[in-house]
């Protein structure tokens, strides 16, 4: 076995080509990285919205609540159904109108944002919903409370602000909320009956969200709203709804993997071109090293390992890139709502295991070919080279 | 040019090392090309879309919002109007699957007359036009789905609480860059089944954007491009003391706004396709100067039998540039020549209508990957233009 000490110092005599290889690696690993961060964050944010014991109940046929609207006398008698779980205030469910107006971006662009009429109830449905700045609204105020994404991306979102979406719709900001991650924190939440008076749409709601007592009434309560005579409206686990409202984690996936191929790809040839001018310049050291006694798997072994350490040194620079992308999040369109989405950036399973991969397979592909070239000089000729 | 044998020679004489800076270089160019036209063909069928003066009215506060159907004919009579009609958004369910094809219900005897690069047979526009229920679709959907004129093709819905039970009466032909996987009916159709939906059942649709009489966007032809601006003004004008505003623009700045709804991720897409820049230059800047390392020897030879500074430099250069340009012609010509060949529309489940590579952006990847053999061959010339001729010659490599 050859020293991997031989390999280290070799990478350390070389260090400009090295450095050349371990940043330009370094750079398509972050590229790749900070990709699939964003499909983290994504699915991390749908995957947090739903509770296992909530559901959502849209109208048949509705595939998402910005769609599914259906009358306020059945979403009041679905308040009223057994098996809800309560606390101090009432039942833990809540009915809620979406409105989809479009808004002026701080940077003069428009998106389309969702506002949520909501009920007390509402907050208590959402994972850790907390008011992290101003104060959270007053009924009837026309007063509205928004993520901290919209506060930093719309006009008038700020707290003292006021979003206005044409004339009658009108909202004073006066807190900004987070809710665990969770999908909420793309949008603008408002008093329902204030949302329902602004949009002209009394009478009417988008979905009624609702925590069952326990597994049992979870299911004797789908079971009536599906199938009951005053009912026949849809009621979804909103852990499998959220799961259909990922198409755009889908196609970001899809992109992302492709990117990474594609780079991966790219980088394998950087660093397989570093290692074969490596074995080059070495040929009388490899003759040296075969004639001291070490085997051709011990050649090999070490070459590879080289390119390996390499590789992982441009793998780990690129990982680290990440780390001040953990404060990156975007806001972007879902193809879906055509409405604003925001995606924070989460470091997590996904960034690992690409770097990790993009790493191996540059490492051991690349430094292949080069290797088994290194292996196959005869010592005799590899001695007698300049 | 009698020197490009020379650099010809040493560009080959490591194939291995040429080889892999130019796979390194074309892989990256090929994914910019991918990365940039998504947007860059997105823009260049908008600007198109200038061509036939078409101007788009929606409601001021978004898409949610409604306009009133009775508009359509107030619109179609202003002056300078050749045509106008709804274009209202069904977002149906097909075999009960979500679909990412679009679904508009139209006025079916004004929409290939507004559409006017959309051609259809006139025996199966007269068909379209006879039959409530009838539909035209677009050839790209006809051949995923293996669809024919004459095929039934219901769909169910999502945002209405109505089905529609269509039946195909044409396929359209339309340019490339336009949206191949539209499905078109008749308006009435929808709106007559929201009627007595309405009136039956006590208003069960709730959305007023979802209720009957709602024209979604009107689609509109004017005479000419000079009218454009004007109408814009003038329809907006003409409604904004109603109880439904407009907001009135030309198509191309309509298609903008989509874009623009993209965001954040259009910066990420310049960011990766900055990285990947920078660490070309790094990679095939090694190469180089790995290339040149192994000829100080040559290169003090040259300079000792008298070849100047200035020509090693440019013999150096010129090997790198010519390296780099293989690599970003391969890259950025081969993914426009694929791209036009091969369709991949139908893989991206529709979120791509049309895909291919814009020639603005071809060049501009040729471009930059010159500009990157430029750049990555400056060190290592620079270092062998400076070289010295004794120690060239003295070192053993």
């Amino acid at each position: 076995m050859i020293p991997f000490k031989y390999n280290v110092r070799n990478l350390r005599v070389r260090w400009k080509t090295t450095l050349m290889t371990v940043l330009g690696t370094a750079l398509l690993v972050a590229s790749s990285c900070i990709l699939f961060g964003l499909v983290e964050g994504l699915e991390h944010s749908l995957k947090v919205s739903g509770d296992p014991l909530d559901l959502i109940v849209l109208r048949k046929g509705a595939t998402a609540e910005t769609t599914g609207g259906f009358e306020s006398k059945k979403a009041d008698e679905l308040l009223t159904l057994n098996g809800i779980a309560r606390d101090g205030d009432g039942p833990l469910a809540a009915k809620e109108l979406l409105n989809i107006p479009a808004a002026e971006r701080v940077s003069g662009t428009y998106n389309n944002l969702i506002v949520r009429g909501v009920e007390p109830a509402s907050r208590k449905l959402r994972p850790d919903f907390k008011i992290v700045a101003g104060r959270d609204f007053e009924s009837g105020k026309g007063e509205c409370i928004v993520s901290r994404f919209v506060a930093k991306n719309y006009k008038g979102g700020q707290v003292g602000g006021q979003l206005a979406f044409g004339e009658k719709e009108k909202y004073r900001v006066v807190g900004i909320f987070t809710a665990g991650g969770s999908s909420a924190e793309s949008e603008v939440w408002a008093d329902l009956k204030d949302v329902e008076r602004n949009t002209g749409r009394d009478g009417s709601v988008s979905c009624v969200q609702i925590r069952a007592a326990g597994p049992e009434e979870f299911a004797k309560l789908r079971k009536e709203i599906e199938d009951g005579a005053q009912f026949r409206l849809a009621a979804k686990p909103e852990a499998e709804y959220f799961a259909t409202q990922s198409d755009v984690s889908t196609f970001f996936k899809a992109a992302g993997t492709l990117i990474a191929i594609l780079l991966t790809f790219g980088a394998m040839f950087a660093a397989a071109n570093t290692m074969f001018s490596a074995v080059k310049s070495r040929t009388r050291e490899i003759g040296t090293m075969r004639a001291l006694g070490f085997s051709r798997g011990d050649v090999l072994i070490s070459f590879l390992g080289e390119s390996l350490l390499l590789s992982l040194l441009g793998g780990a620079l690129g990982l680290l890139a990440t780390l001040p992308m953990s404060f990156l999040s975007i806001e972007t369109m879902n193809g879906n709502t055509f409405a604003s989405v925001n995606i924070d950036f989460r470091f997590g399973f996904w960034v690992m295991a690409v770097a990790l991969t993009m790493t191996l397979v540059m490492g051991l592909f690349g430094g292949m070919l080069p290797a088994l070239r290194a292996v196959r000089l005869e010592v005799i000729a590899a001695l007698r080279e300049l | 040019m009698k020197y490009l044998t020379y650099i010809l020679r040493n560009a080959r004489r490591n194939p291995v090392r040429t080889g892999l800076t130019v796979a390194s270089i074309a892989i990256s160019m090929f994914l910019m090309m991918i990365l940039t036209s998504f947007f860059a063909a997105m823009t260049e069928a908008q600007s198109a879309s200038k061509d036939f003066n078409r101007i788009i009215v929606m409601n001021a506060n978004g898409f949610a919002g409604q306009v009133p159907i009775a508009r359509v004919r107030q619109v179609e009579a202003m002056d300078g109007v050749v045509a106008a009609t709804p274009f209202s958004w069904y977002g149906g369910k097909y075999q009960n699957q979500r679909v990412l094809f679009a679904q508009f219900a139209v006025d079916a005897d004004k929409v290939f007359d507004t559409l006017d690069e959309y051609k259809l047979p006139p025996d199966q526009l007269a068909a379209f036009k006879a039959e409530k229920s009838g539909a035209v679709i677009g050839p790209k959907l006809a051949r995923e789905y293996n669809l024919k004129v004459g095929d039934p093709m219901p769909l169910q819905g999502d945002i209405y609480p109505v089905d529609l039970k269509l039946n195909i009466r044409g396929i359209y032909e339309s340019p490339r860059n336009t949206d191949q996987r539209m499905v078109l009916f008749h308006f009435d159709y929808l709106d007559d089944q929201l009627r007595q939906l309405g009136s039956s059942s006590g208003g069960s649709t709730t959305q007023p954007s979802s209720a009957a009489g709602n024209a979604g966007i009107i689609f509109v032809k004017c005479k000419d491009a000079a009218s454009t601006a004007t109408l814009c003004k003038k329809i907006d004008d003409e409604y904004r003391s109603t109880d439904f505003p407009t907001r009135t623009q030309t198509e191309e700045a309509f298609g903008q706004m989509f874009s623009e709804m993209m965001g954040g991720l259009k910066d990420i897409v310049y960011w990766i396709g900055c990285a990947v820049v920078v660490s070309l230059l790094f990679v095939s800047g090694n190469a180089m100067a790995m290339a040149m390392r192994e000829r100080t020897t040559e290169v003090a030879v040259l300079k000792a039998i008298g070849y100047d500074k200035k020509l090693v430099l440019g013999i150096v250069l010129a090997e790198a540039v010519l390296v780099a340009g293989l690599g970003g012609a391969v890259g950025a010509l081969g993914s426009k020549a694929l791209f036009d060949v091969v369709d991949i529309s139908p893989f991206t489940g529709g979120f791509l209508p049309f895909f291919y590579v814009p020639w603005s952006v071809a060049l501009t990847g040729l471009g930059v990957s010159l500009f990157l053999g430029f750049a990555s061959g400056v060190v290592p010339a620079v270092i062998a233009a400076n070289s010295s001729v004794i120690n060239g010659l003295r070192k053993v490599v």
